[in-house]
This record gives C-alpha cells, structure tokens and sequence, in this order.
C-alpha cells in the first residue's frame, strides 16, 4: 500500500473512532433511564456500548495495518 | 479455605522467586535494571501492559460499580479503554520516535529536556507522585483488609501491609524491571481466570444472562440505564473519564515507559489491540459479578454503612460464597493485582526520579534504590490513612495526572523551541485541583466538572504555545 493512501486510510479510522466516542455521550447510546429495547435480554445502553467498544478495538486492529511503522524499524529500541 | 490459600500463595511466592532470579543479572547497567533492556515481546507486552491498568480496581473497584451504579460502569472503563488503545497506535508512534531521537529516562527527565527547563520534569514528577501514592496506598490496604478476613487474629492488618511491601521491595530489588514484566504476566492471567470463575458462577446462580436483568429489573430497575440510581453516570461524567483514561498511557509514567521498551513499533501496535480485547475479557464477568451484588446481596451489604458495602460485598462475592479453593485463589489473585500494580507505581516513580538525577551512572542507580524504598514507605503509611471509595479514588488519580496531558503531548509532538506558559499553567492547575480535592473551593463550575475546565483550558494553552514557538 502506497504512503497516500495509508494515511488516507489512517484518517478515515481516526474520524471513525472519534466519532464513536462522541456518539457514545449521546441519548443515542445513554438515553436517560430507558433500557429498552433489550438485545438477548442486555439492556439498550449495555449492547449499544459493548458493540462501540468493540468497534473501536476492531479500528486499532485496522489501524495497525495503515500507521507509519517504517521509521521505527531502522533502529531497535 | 486456608489450606488452599497456603497452596495458592506458595505456588505464587515460588514463581515470584523464580521471576527473581531468571531476571537477575550481575553487573547489570541501569538501563537494563530500570527499562529491562527495552526489548519487551509481544505476549509480555501484552499482559506487563494489561496488570498494570487492571488492577486491585478491577477486581474490587468494577464489580462495586455495576453493584452501586449500574450497566453505566461499562462506558466508563470499557468503552474509554477502547479508544485509550486506539490513541496508543498514535502516541506510541510519537513517543517512540522521540525517544529514539532523545533517549529515555522517564517522562519527567524527557520532558525537562523537550522545554530546556527542568520545572517541567519537576511539575510532572511531582503530579506522579501526589496522584500516585494515594492509589498505591489503597491498593496495600485492600490487600491487608482481606489477608485479615482470611486469617483473623492472626497479625493486625498493618502488619499484612508491611508483609506485602516487604515481598515487592525484594523482588524488585533482586530483578529490576524484567521481574516486574514477568509478575505482571502472572498477575494479568490470574486476574482474568479469576475473574471468570467468579463471574461464571454468579451468573449461573441467575440461570443465564436475560434472567439475570430481568431479576435486577424487579430489584433496581435503574441499574439499568444511566445515570443510575444515584444519578453518577452523567455524560459529563463520561466525557471527563474519557479524557483522564485516553491520557494513561501519556501521564501515567508506569504505562508510558511500557510503551517505550517493546522491541519494536509492530510489537507495540499488536499489543495495543490485544490489550483492546483483554479489556472487554475482564471487565465482561465484572458486571454479572455487580449485578449479582445488586440482586442476591441487596439486603445484606445494601444495608451496611457505605465504607463498609465494598469490602462487606468482595468478602461475600470472592471469599464466603465460593468453594474454598476458588475464594483462595480470588485471595491470591488479589494479593497479585495488588503486588503488580503497586509495584509498577513505585518503580516508575523510582524511574521518573532517575530522570531528574544528572551524575554518575552507579550514584543514580544508588539513588533510584533509596527513592523506591521510600516511596514504598511513603504509600504503606499512607494505606492506613485511606480504607473505602477505591473506584472513585482510581478516577481522581487518572483525572490528577491527566491534567500532565497537554504539556507531555506538546513535549514529544512538538519540535519547535517552545515558552514555559503551559509548564506554569500546567503546576497552577495541579494547585487548583488539589484545593478542590481539599474541598477549599468548588469543584464545578457553571454546571461544568473543575477537571474538565482545567483540561480544556491547559490544552488551549498548550495550542497557542505551539503557535507562538519559533521553528
């Protein structure tokens, strides 16, 4: 993969990822006292914010393949 | 049950011995007593990584969350782990590059040398220390409270703390940090078995997930939902948490220097993601843990003084309602959450230390040795100062040393000769949130949280340095 296009890639998982985190702080995942609608009986705001977490171990996976490693492996640390 | 702890312990204490002395070497320098060489593999990586975020916290403090507080208490650590791991390909990137072109020896000395002014390794050394102890200290005292319920009457708990000290100023002694990396990976497996047993069984008392919620439903339906039932799981509350556990691996010195010594970039990337998906691995039994405290131990510990439910609650979960050789082993796995993560604390204060020092290699390494045994003492007398809140008192720690965040970040990103505003205004804050820890003045402000004004003004600050330095 060419260095453009990885760091495309880089910023599209970075707007991504942020905009997971803010969405989290929203009634879309933490509508105040409300637990429905149930997902294999776990409450609304428990499976919305276990599939963010998820996701966003999911985007560092993809991340590890588009960040700049090249520098870094000229000399062992 | 004491039979097994005694089995449990000594199989532990022999593979601290044998950590000990595998990493032991004689004439060692101090880059390999203090750093371990910095040539840390992906699976240590991993778990030296994962048993010094998770750790007496975890096994106390989360389950005590979701008790009190509800299904909230998963965006607070879980989801902010998520994106804490996400920044580290980012920052881990940074620092490393930094370090390679500066060398390390702590955040504090790096720092010092970024500005050219050794008040910023002063103010960060400082915040470690002050935010670090306290959390040191409870650790210590969590672990001398339930050696005492184990073995009643058989030394008062100061004296279990003094053991326990004792044992981690030993061995780190004796293996330098490598032993710490290897105590840790003891640790991070026996904190995540530990906690599934545990967690397994408390769900099977509810016979599975969907009737466990619908029991706490009957039981507390607002554990369900945030805020929660007393109303802590706001999304300011969130936001602010956020920020402090995203800024760990900055201004947690235990966390950055691990960071620093992985072998290579990609052992660091791999790590960061394992750590990701060892997150959700153990703080998932927490909550069945929690919401098995909110249900079957409603009434015996719901009805205790709040200081007393989350040590009444541990003792019930772990000890008491377990087959004895499961609330053993819950007993040694917390002795070794404690152990590791104290031990990490201290050594990175003493790393942080040695940072500052600018002389002879053998008197820094004297130095370092003297300020480890004096942290240590400084953190046993301060676990019999502190008994409760251990949750609440793991937040303010990350929140203190977060308030570090934009003054380290503009250290490492920045390559322009910068002013000393954000080192000021970053020790004003320290002040300033200290007096409101202190309760001298407020800690919100038109309806906002002091931490997050202060991070939010520090980062502007940090911005407009940047700015204003000359390339």
């Amino acid at each position: 993969m060419n260095e453009d296009k990885r760091r495309k890639y880089w910023r599209i998982l970075r707007l991504v990822a942020i905009g997971l985190c803010l969405l989290t702080f929203t009634p879309l995942v933490i509508p105040q006292g409300v637990h429905q609608p149930e997902l294999l009986g776990v409450p609304y705001s428990l499976w919305t914010s276990f599939l963010i977490t998820v996701a966003l171990v999911f985007l560092t996976f993809l991340g590890t393949k588009v960040h700049r490693t090249e520098e870094e492996e000229e000399v062992e640390l | 049950m004491k039979f097994w702890i005694i089995v449990f312990g000594l199989a532990y204490a022999g593979l601290l011995v044998f950590a000990s002395l595998k990493s032991y070497k004689k004439g060692r320098s101090v880059e390999d007593f203090m750093l371990a060489g910095s040539n840390v593999g992906i699976i240590l990586g991993v778990l030296t990584y994962a048993a010094a975020l998770f750790s007496t916290f975890t096994f106390l403090g989360m389950p005590d969350f979701f008790r009190r507080h509800g299904i909230g208490a998963w965006i607070f650590l879980a989801v902010s782990d998520g994106a804490m791991v996400f920044f580290i390909l980012w920052f881990g990137y940074h620092i490393r590059t930094k370090v390679k072109k500066m060398g390390f020896k702590g955040v504090a000395g790096m720092l010092s040398n970024c500005y050219g002014n050794k008040w910023a390794g002063y103010t960060i050394f400082l915040t470690a220390f002050l935010f670090l102890i306290p959390y040191v200290g409870i650790q210590i005292q969590g672990i001398a409270i339930f050696m005492g319920a184990a073995f009643p009457d058989f030394i008062p708990s100061w004296g279990w703390a003094v053991g326990i000290v004792a044992v981690m100023l030993i061995y780190s002694e004796i293996g330098g940090f490598k032993a710490i990396v290897y105590s840790d990976a003891i640790q991070g497996l026996l904190l995540l078995t530990v906690l599934w047993i545990i967690g397994y069984n408390c769900l099977s008392e509810f016979g599975g997930i969907k009737a466990m919620f619908d029991r706490v439903e009957i039981d507390n339906v607002a554990l369900l939902s945030t805020p929660g039932p007393e109303g802590l799981f706001s999304a300011q509350f969130f936001i602010a948490s956020m920020i402090a556990i995203i800024m760990i691996p900055v201004t947690q010195p235990q966390l950055t220097t691990r960071l620093v010594v992985m072998k290579s970039m990609k052992s660091m990337h791999l790590m960061a993601v394992a750590v990701g998906a060892f997150a959700i691995l153990v703080i998932t039994p927490t909550i069945f843990i929690g919401m098995y405290g909110a249900s079957f131990l409603k009434d015996t510990v719901g009805d205790l003084p709040l200081a007393q439910q989350a040590n009444a609650f541990f003792e019930e979960t772990f000890l008491y309602r377990q087959p004895n050789f499961v609330g053993a082993l819950a007993l040694v796995g917390l002795i070794a959450a404690g152990l590791s993560t104290t031990n990490a604390q201290i050594f990175a204060l003493g790393s942080e230390l040695r940072g500052l020092l600018n002389m002879e290699e053998k008197k820094v390494m004297r130095i370092t040795k003297i300020g480890i045994f004096v942290f240590a003492i400084i953190s046993l007398i301060f676990s019999e100062m502190i008994k409760d809140q251990i949750a609440l008192l793991a937040r303010v720690s990350f929140a203190g040393t977060a308030l570090m965040g934009p003054m380290i970040l503009l250290g490492i990103l920045s390559d322009r000769k910068l002013s000393d505003m954000i080192i000021w205004a970053s020790f004003a804050a320290l002040v300033v949130f200290l007096l409101s820890l202190g309760g001298i003045i407020p800690g919100h402000y038109f309806g906002l949280r002091l931490d997050l004004i202060l991070f939010a003004t520090l980062s502007a600050i940090a911005g407009i340095s940047y700015l204003q330095g000359k390339k």
